[in-house]
């Protein structure tokens, strides 16, 4: 268990290397920080001054290895816009994101399992199809969309919630709920196909064919045995959210977290901010990933350490 | 009936999953003529036999036509005018008139007009974009699955560390990089889908390079580019094909998202995201516009997806049966 957990960090920590030195050749080899940051009838001379200010005139080795030891020594650079480190600002904006996240999960959660667990336990009756198609409504509709039409039905019309913002808990509804109808619709499937699987499974057909009911069989048998795969497809939806609903939203909901301050950071042209932020989005995309295996690991022992 | 899986082929590779599925291929090549005849029949009462799969024919089909002819529609009026005085007008049924069906945006340009209008650039980027990724990860998934070795590692790890690392944030920073365009999000979008398609064709081709037809040509001295193309290729189409439509429902999604945050389809032309982050200042009082553009979005992902998941259904029983059929003779 020990040496299995030492190489996924090993391996964690691999693709991290591997994606922050993506976003390095990224902002340094495609594009050029110092242009990008001025506008553009900035004259040469001007472009030189910063390009001196931010180090870019040196070998471009020297450049990565410094991006490389600030990294570690949780140094992101010093951002254009606001005049401060980068990492500060991160530290500032990350909880909301985090706490909205966390919010979606719960929604998520809460709808996806019994909506699962009731479209497998009555398979293709008509419970199963209605599942199917709260699934593949909320599949197919934006997040952001979704999000608008909460704000008019609950915000405006009904007045029972802040329209956008951190204010008090129950601004942290409707931006949950945006995000989590979608991944609550692709769970539900998963969940249900997981379950449908494992009762083809001859324990679970020996079980009803005593005379278990089918639901019996579900929650005493057949639950524990795709528990783990309830984390992993939990895990993923949180990957998700990561990289995309959560700039989307934060930007629909004025949601103060990392994916709005992406959005802005593209608007004021702050590149360094901006590298900031999708190295910490993916940094909690391996991490999640990682989180996921010991998870699985922990609540089911049956499964292979690789 | 097969469940949707959403943007998700680990856990539910279309066709992939069944290790016996390569044994219905016995012996003979299964690619060009005896399959196909057999297949489109198939098709065709399979799908007269599911709604979903109807609905989703319907829709798309709508979606596709208003996409190719939309600018020739009689009595719509001309999406790019503008008109002041009828800045946001209601739609019919919130004291709106005829003119202007689904009411005005805050131009005065005719609703319907714009939302037919941005039909075809929401197809068009969506066609692009996992045409491209269908290209290049097929390309992939063909070379790692057939040669395996040095050439399926390389290509392996790239494409999980392009898992772990989601192309929507490397988008982010191209868009800052190049400036917001429709090329940077079709780019963006088949970044973010190739090893979709390089996994689902490596595993496939890993399990039908064993197979006798594949033996057989190579005894004959085909050439590897020949056996790809001639063996191996026709025997991927209908799960590349499953594929690319459930990439297109994503694509479409990714799509309006970039285009809602301005990062995508710019001003002069018209697109569905783009008609929500225009429309969005005007939410308090003027509710049609961001609902009806997201709902036209909805509607066309929910077509497609619909589609998808029928031919996932289709796939899933044709394979069953033919396992069956085969297992006697083997």
């Amino acid at each position: 268990m020990l040496r299995w957990l030492i190489r996924r960090v090993i391996a964690a920590a691999l693709v991290v290397f591997v994606v922050t030195s993506l976003v390095f050749v990224l902002t340094h080899v495609f594009t050029d920080p110092a242009a990008v940051s001025l506008p553009l009838e900035a004259s040469e001379e001007l472009r030189e001054a910063r390009r001196e200010q931010l180090g870019l005139k040196r070998p471009l080795i020297e450049q990565y290895g410094e991006f490389a030891f600030g990294l570690v020594t949780g140094d992101l650079g010093e951002s254009f816009w606001q005049q401060r480190p980068a990492s500060e600002i991160v530290r500032e904006r990350l909880p909301a994101t985090l706490k909205l996240v966390g919010g979606s999960v719960v929604v998520t959660v809460i709808l996806a399992v019994p909506l699962g667990m009731l479209a497998a336990w009555r398979e293709r009756k008509f419970p199963d199809h209605a599942v199917l198609g709260f699934s593949m409504a909320f599949i197919s509709a934006p997040p952001f969309w979704i999000g608008y039409l909460l704000i008019i039905v609950f915000a405006v019309q009904l007045d029972w919630v802040p329209t956008f913002g951190s204010r008090g808990w129950t601004s942290i509804i409707l931006p949950s709920v945006a995000v989590g109808l979608a991944s609550a619709g692709r769970l539900a499937q998963m969940i249900r196909r997981a379950i449908v699987e494992e009762l083809r499974q001859p324990y679970a057909v020996t079980a009803q064919s005593r005379g278990f009911s089918r639901s019996y069989t579900i929650t005493h048998h057949v639950f524990r045995n795709v528990a783990s795969n309830f984390v992993t497809f939990t895990g993923w939806e949180m990957t998700r959210m990561f990289t995309g609903y959560t700039v989307v939203i934060e930007v629909v909901f004025s949601w103060p977290g990392v994916g709005l301050m992406a959005f802005n950071a593209i608007e004021q042209k702050d590149l360094i901010l901006l590298q900031a932020g999708v190295v910490v989005l993916a940094g909690l995309v391996v991490f999640t990933n990682l989180a996921i295996d010991v998870l699985r690991r922990t609540i089911d022992p049956r499964v292979e350490l690789r | 009936m097969s469940p949707p899986t959403g943007k998700t082929p680990a856990v539910n590779p279309p066709t992939v999953t069944d290790p016996a599925a390569p044994a219905t291929h016995s012996g003979l090549d299964p690619g060009a003529d005896s399959g196909e005849a057999r297949t489109l029949a198939d098709l065709r009462r399979h799908l007269l036999k599911s709604k979903a799969g109807m609905a989703g024919v319907a829709i798309t089909g709508l979606f596709a036509l208003t996409a190719i002819v939309g600018p020739w529609i009689p009595f719509i009026a001309d999406p790019a005018q503008q008109s002041l005085p009828d800045r946001l007008k209601p739609p019919v049924g919130w004291g709106g008139t005829w003119a202007h069906p689904l009411g005005t945006d805050q131009l005065g340009r005719d609703l319907l007009a714009r939302l037919i209008d941005g039909a075809r650039i929401s197809l068009l980027v969506g066609l692009a974009a996992v045409g491209l990724a269908a290209l290049i990860g097929t390309l992939l998934g063909l070379v790692a699955g057939y040669f395996g070795g040095w050439a399926d590692t390389v290509i392996s790890s790239v494409a999980d560390v392009q898992m772990a690392f989601p192309g929507v944030l490397a988008g982010l920073i191209f868009v800052l990089a190049f400036g917001p365009s429709v090329w940077i999000v079709i780019a963006v979008i088949a970044m973010s889908g190739w090893m979709v398609f390089t996994r689902v064709t490596r595993s496939l081709v890993f399990t039908l390079r064993t197979s006798l037809f594949v033996e057989a040509s190579e005894m004959s001295g085909a050439g590897s580019p020949r056996i790809m193309r001639r063996h191996l290729l026709p025997n991927l189409v209908s799960s590349l094909i499953t594929l690319i439509v459930l990439e297109l429902a994503a694509a479409i999604l990714s799509e309006s998202a970039f285009s809602f945050l301005g990062f995508g389809v710019q001003p002069p032309q018209s697109s569905w995201g783009l008609m929500i982050e225009q429309g969005r200042d005007y939410i308090t009082h003027a509710w049609w516009v961001v609902t009806f553009a997201g709902m036209a979005i909805a509607v066309a992902v929910l077509g497609v997806n619909l589609l998808s998941l029928w031919l996932q259904s289709f796939n899933d029983v044709a394979e069953r049966e033919q396992i069956i059929l085969d297992r006697p003779g083997m």
